[in-house]
């Protein structure tokens, strides 16, 4: 195992730039509160790949979505155990996240040089209430349907361009099978693309800064 | 065996096993729950009197596959007084092959399969000949059987 990875290291030269980093010594005082964010990233990949799994059999179409939510449940080997397993890292996501902010705050690790990284983080955050937000709505029944109805519903608010806004989200005036495919569009495509690019910002950040030594 | 050594061994092993698990689960999860049986329906294709007295008569029909409407054609064969019904599925790669009457062959127009009139393979890919479709001459009409 470890000979092939070292024949595809020495041509795909991965291992030696990292090495620096991943054999850095670390500051005094790290803990396990600095796994928080590790945390959440490994829910992340949770979520990609049980995500990648629903989406064999989920049909984002009005007439179609519910009843193909139901065999995932019912009839698909397993399907209970994946869609309750992107169901639960969905909802830890958002634990662990604020608590690795929560660390960061307590720590004051936004300070220079880190303050674009504590913006970076900030978005990954919004980016998973909105990518929490659009895949609530997907399983289609009543519950999905009055959640998204009253968030929407939340933009209207906005002074001045509210209810562009609503329509916009909506791609109406109301939540009908077209606002069900934008969701499912930015809950698999968009909001995981977003998402990756925001991660790997704030993980190159981590790598050049290194992290902060504590108190 | 230091302590680094053994506990980036178990580290490995872990996410070894993790990987394979993972791998495990992808694949059961994927593998269709149930493969339904297909069985054979018979569909009416030509009126007893229509039927050829001698050579191929090319015949289309459809069918339905769940919410599927599937239109396709066979050809009836009458043959040296023999009546059998051929399926337009090429045995090489699923194309629908022509009756061709000037050369009394059918020809794929995919890969250049040949068949003569019984359905023998005459040339190119094909492995096998033709496959014959069961029929049945009930109240008048001429039937055909499918799996669906
Ligand atoms: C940022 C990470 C993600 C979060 C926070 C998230 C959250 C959610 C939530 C809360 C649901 C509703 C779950 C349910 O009712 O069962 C859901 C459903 C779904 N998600 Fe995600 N998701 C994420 C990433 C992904 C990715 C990357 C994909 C695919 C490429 C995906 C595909 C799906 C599909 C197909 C469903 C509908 C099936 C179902 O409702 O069980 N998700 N997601
Ligand atoms: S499919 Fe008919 S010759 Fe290849």
């Amino acid at each position: 195992m470890g000979r092939i990875f070292d024949w595809i290291d020495e041509r795909f030269r991965v291992k030696d730039p990292h090495r620096r980093f991943l054999q850095r010594p670390l500051p005094e005082g790290v803990n396990y509160l600095y796994c928080l964010g590790g945390v959440a990233f490994t829910l992340i990949i949770i979520l990609l790949l049980t995500g990648l799994l629903l989406s064999l059999y989920y049909v984002p179409s009005e007439k179609e979505a519910y009843q193909s939510v139901l065999r995932i449940t019912r009839e698909v080997r397993l399907g209970r155990f994946v869609r309750s397993l992107h169901r639960w890292s969905a909802n830890l996501l958002i634990v662990f996240i604020i608590l690795h902010t929560l660390r960061v705050i307590i720590h004051r690790a936004y300070r220079a040089p880190r303050e674009l990284n504590w913006v970076a983080g900030s978005l990954t955050l919004v980016v998973a209430f909105f990518s929490g937000f659009t895949g609530y709505l997907l399983p289609w029944d009543q519950k999905a349907y009055w959640a998204t109805e009253v968030g929407t519903s939340m933009a209207a608010t906005v002074p001045g361009i509210g209810r562009q806004l609503l329509y916009l989200l909506r791609g109406g005036p109301e939540v009908t099978g077209t606002t069900l495919i934008r969701f499912y569009s930015l809950h698999v495509l968009w909001l995981p693309l977003v998402m990756a690019l925001l991660l790997w910002a704030h993980f190159h950040m981590v790598k050049r800064q290194g992290i902060s030594g504590g108190l | 065996m230091n302590r680094r050594r053994f506990l980036s061994g178990v580290i490995k092993l872990f996410f070894l096993l993790l990987t394979v698990a993972s791998g495990l689960i992808a694949l059961v999860y994927t593998y269709p729950a149930r493969i339904r049986k297909l069985k054979t329906v018979y569909i009416p294709v030509l009126d007893e009197e229509d039927i050829p007295r001698r050579g191929v008569k090319t015949v289309t029909y459809t069918y339905r596959r769940g919410e599927h409407i599937i239109s396709t054609r066979a050809f009836v064969v009458n043959h040296r007084g023999s009546l059998y019904v051929l399926s337009p599925v090429c045995t090489h790669l699923g194309c629908l092959v022509n009756w061709h009457r000037k050369k009394q062959q059918f020809l794929c127009p995919c890969h250049g399969g040949r068949y003569d009139i019984e359905g023998r393979v005459l040339g190119g890919p094909p492995p096998k000949p033709l496959t014959r479709l069961p029929l049945k001459i009930q109240k008048g009409k001429l039937k055909i059987g499918i799996k669906v």
